[in-house]
């Protein structure tokens, strides 16, 4: 395991040595992720309809003037799933970001402090998890009202949990070796000791779980749009596309567009992250 | 948590994708007639339904004094063979048929004024319905005269709504039912009529599991015309799609709630779909009283944004054209409308009526229920709205919520713009005065101020609606009329959609029909 670090992404000589280890699906999920960050960053620039205005008559089929048809107000349903991932993408960075920074933290405090840290960050954990995840986001979502954010905040809260465990278990290994037993006898206080000689080894699981997580997350808060818990209308998002397009289903291109986004973003992270795993991970290939 | 697996990702990804829903296997071209809908009962006792379920179920097994024909504005007899009233509109005398139970036992007079008391008393929903009532009494066996506080020249048509169906008062009693001023705490018959009827209708309750199926068989000891079915079935199939897919595979017979679209796209040869006008309409209310809006929705305010919406691109949008537009709360067809005209789109109209009472940058919150009533989908009706709104320099956020929230929140006053819809309960214009009209006490008169009736009450509309009551025929017409146009220029209701209604039927069933007051006459229907 002591190569580890020497391996991580990051260094360029790392990287590179990593794409070469890829394997081929792991680099299809690579390049449909590129695609969709590509297309989140220069949307505005495509030469798309405006994803809130009428262009057309209402629920025309797939058409070369629009290529996935029009919806119930008559907008571009193209436009639109494109315009989608502006609202998916940022926010799955966002909550796989915050439930790994909460979740590491307090897992990394619970593993090396242990006792009643760890007694009381574990058993919030233990209570979080007994929820189904999407219970519990529709629990917190209902409560904080509907919207983009409070949907953000309900993943997290329902997120950070793995992370915690993760980096929990992690630590626990790390911190029985002998170089950071000797780096306590050597007089380095237990935050540098975490910090310098613990933590740069632990970041492997949490990477590749995170990268498996975001398309789960994607989901999710598709899966709370589509139940009226996500973002409001008009706003083009995944989830309530789908919800549109569910009660009309002989227009059938309406939940068409963003079904498919949806399954690219799912696809495309657990391919992503079986090859990190596989990489990364020795114990489990 | 669990960790997510790629099989689990697609799996869910799927089911997010998809929104097919198997609906139960049943019989087809037998003695049962099989019901698709999604059935919003909150009660199977006729003083303590209120829902569009109910109304059909109630019609097929109790039955009311008159009941409204099949051009839907005549009132015929029913249990009553003839009825008189005095000039007053105060005292109206009914003479009943010789008509029986289920059970047998002959349908009279007691049974006729238990019930009617029983409504009154137990408060419930449907009791605004008999509220003017003084007293009901038994002249002999075949004949009871009730009295009002007050001229009621619509009274008639009220006890044609199905919740005023005659209970068999000997069986009730037997099973906690009560009429006494107590009943609306002591009664605890509520269990039993999930489980039992005691009507004299055509049809029998036979079993009902809530969110399931609603099973009705034949009242074979029927007085009358015997049903044509041994055996109704209304299965829960909650969305227009699946209620198509089950008619055109035939695992039911009828489906209650398609929409226009869907029902454009059903090819099966052996379906037939008719679209008629319903008196059923979706609107969206102001409510000046909401939070920091007094000063902000004024009536002049109001009057313009009402004029910066694209109606007829409405009815385009939520439901493909199919339906019409409605001017007063009021729906078209019912006493009073005749020469209403609804408001035209005038953009620029808006934009300086707007500018004149000094309403810039607008920005107003619209929470309403996120359903999808009647074939139109709220989602897409606010969002045309937003665009029409945006047009005039005015911001609509949009809120959807649930039901129960959306309660909360209008009780509170969060937001002054919803949208809701209503349906009639009988023929007759005054429960729409009694709903929307902007007088003191009042319900929308109570949302839209949110407790400070002042800010919204109009005084010309009591005075209007006493003599509208007071009146019949082309009097009362005439009153309902300028009470239409006094909510018109409220504008805290407008109408938006009156969508059309599809009867949606398999070709060997024959006699469906929409009621204005029993939804679908059960008993008219028969297998060719």
């Amino acid at each position: 395991m002591a190569d580890t670090t020497a391996s991580l992404p990051g260094q360029t000589s790392g990287a590179m040595r990593l794409v070469r280890k890829l394997p081929p699906t792991a680099m299809i999920g690579a390049l449909i992720l590129l695609f969709w960050i590509f297309t989140v960053l220069t949307i505005q620039f495509w030469p798309l309809a405006n994803p809130l205005d009428m262009v057309g008559r209402r629920l025309q089929p797939p058409s070369a003037a629009h290529w996935l048809g029009t919806d119930a107000l008559g907008r571009d349903v193209f436009s639109r799933t494109m315009h989608g991932a502006v609202w998916s993408i940022p926010i799955a960075f966002l909550v796989v970001a915050c439930a790994v920074a909460v979740g590491s933290v307090l897992g990394a405090l619970s593993g090396f402090f242990g006792g009643w840290t760890d007694g009381i960050i574990m058993r919030l954990v233990d209570v979080t998890v007994a929820f189904p995840p999407i219970l519990l986001a529709m629990a917190v979502a209902a409560m904080l009202g509907p919207g983009l954010t409070n949907a953000s905040v309900a993943m997290v809260i329902v997120w950070w949990p793995i992370y915690a465990r993760l980096m929990r278990a992690q630590v626990l290994e790390v911190k029985e070796r002998e170089h950071v037993e000797a780096a306590i006898a050597g007089g380095a206080g237990p935050l540098r000791v975490l910090r310098v000689h613990v933590l740069p080894l632990c970041w492997t699981p949490t990477l590749i779980n995170a990268t498996m997580d975001f398309g789960q997350v994607v989901l999710l808060a598709a899966s709370l749009s589509f139940i009226g818990l996500g973002a409001k209308p008009p706003s083009p998002e995944w989830g309530s596309m789908i919800s549109e397009g569910a009660t009309r289903f002989y227009s059938w291109w309406i939940a068409f567009g963003p079904g498919m986004a949806i399954l690219t973003v799912v696809l495309a992270t657990s391919f992503l992250g079986d090859g990190l795993r596989d990489v990364f991970d020795r114990r489990s290939s | 948590m669990k960790h997510f697996t790629l099989k689990r990702g697609l799996a869910a990804a799927f089911l997010a994708s998809s929104a097919l829903m198997a609906p139960p296997a049943l019989a087809q071209g037998s003695d049962t007639l099989v019901i698709a809908r999604s059935m919003d009962v909150n009660s199977l006792d006729p003083a303590r339904a209120f829902c569009d379920t109910c109304q059909f179920y109630l019609t097929a097994v109790y039955e009311t004094l008159v009941t409204l024909g099949a051009d839907n504005k005549t009132l015929v007899p029913n249990l009553a063979t003839s009825w008189e009233m005095n000039d007053d509109l105060t005292e109206f005398t009914f003479h009943l048929k010789d008509a029986t139970f289920a059970d047998g036992s002959p349908v009279e007079a007691k049974d006729v004024v238990w019930s009617m008391e029983r409504l009154k008393n137990l408060k419930g929903s449907p009791s605004f319905l008999v509220d003017d009532l003084v007293s009901a009494e038994e002249v002999d066996p075949k004949t009871v005269k009730f009295t009002l506080g007050a001229s009621n020249s619509e009274f008639l048509n009220k006890i044609s709504a199905a919740y005023t169906g005659v209970i068999n008062s000997d069986v009730a009693k037997e099973h906690g039912a009560l009429d006494g001023v107590d009943a609306a705490e002591k009664d605890s018959s509520e269990p039993w009529f999930l489980e039992n009827s005691a009507g004299s209708g055509p049809f029998m309750l036979k079993s009902y599991s809530p969110e399931a199926e609603l099973r009705m068989a034949r009242n074979d000891a029927y007085y009358g015309d015997k049903a044509a079915f041994s055996e109704v079935v209304v299965t829960q199939i909650q969305d227009a799609v699946s209620q198509a897919q089950a008619l055109e595979t035939g695992q039911v017979d009828i489906a209650m709630q398609i929409d226009p679209d869907t029902a454009a796209s059903i090819r099966s040869p052996d379906v037939k779909t008719e679209i008629v006008p319903s008196f059923n309409f979706v609107y969206m209310g102001f409510i000046p009283g909401a939070k920091g809006m007094k000063d902000v929705l004024t009536p002049e305010v109001r009057r313009a944004l009402a004029l910066a919406i694209d109606y007829e691109g409405m009815l385009d949008f939520t439901v493909g054209g199919n339906g019409a537009q409605q001017a007063a709360p009021i729906p078209n067809g019912f006493p009073g409308t005749e020469n209403l005209v609804p408001r035209t789109y005038d953009l620029e109209k808006a934009k300086a009526m707007l500018a004149d009472a000094g309403a810039t940058d607008l920005k107003l919150v619209a929470g309403y229920p996120n359903d999808n009533v009647y074939g139109v989908d709220f989602n897409i009706m606010m969002q045309k709205v937003q665009q029409d709104f945006a047009k005039a320099g005015v911001e609509l956020e949009l809120k959807p919520l649930t039901w129960a929230v959306w309660r909360d929140e209008l009780g509170a006053g969060e937001w002054p713009v919803t949208a809701v819809y209503y349906a009639p309960d009988y023929y007759g214009s005054a429960q729409y005065v009694q709903y929307f009209g902007m007088i003191d006490g009042y319900p929308w008169a109570k949302r839209a101020s949110v407790g400070d009736f002042p800010l919204v009450v109009n005084p010309a509309e009591g005075p209007l609606y006493e003599q509208a009551l007071r009146s019949s025929g082309a009097d009362a017409d005439a009153a309902y009329a300028k009470l239409g146009q006094q909510m018109m220029d409220d504008a805290i209701i407008l109408p938006l959609v009156s969508p059309n209604l599809v009867l949606a039927y398999r070709d060997d069933i024959e006699g469906v029909r929409y009621s204005a007051c029993c939804n679908l006459p059960l008993a008219e229907i028969s297998r060719k």
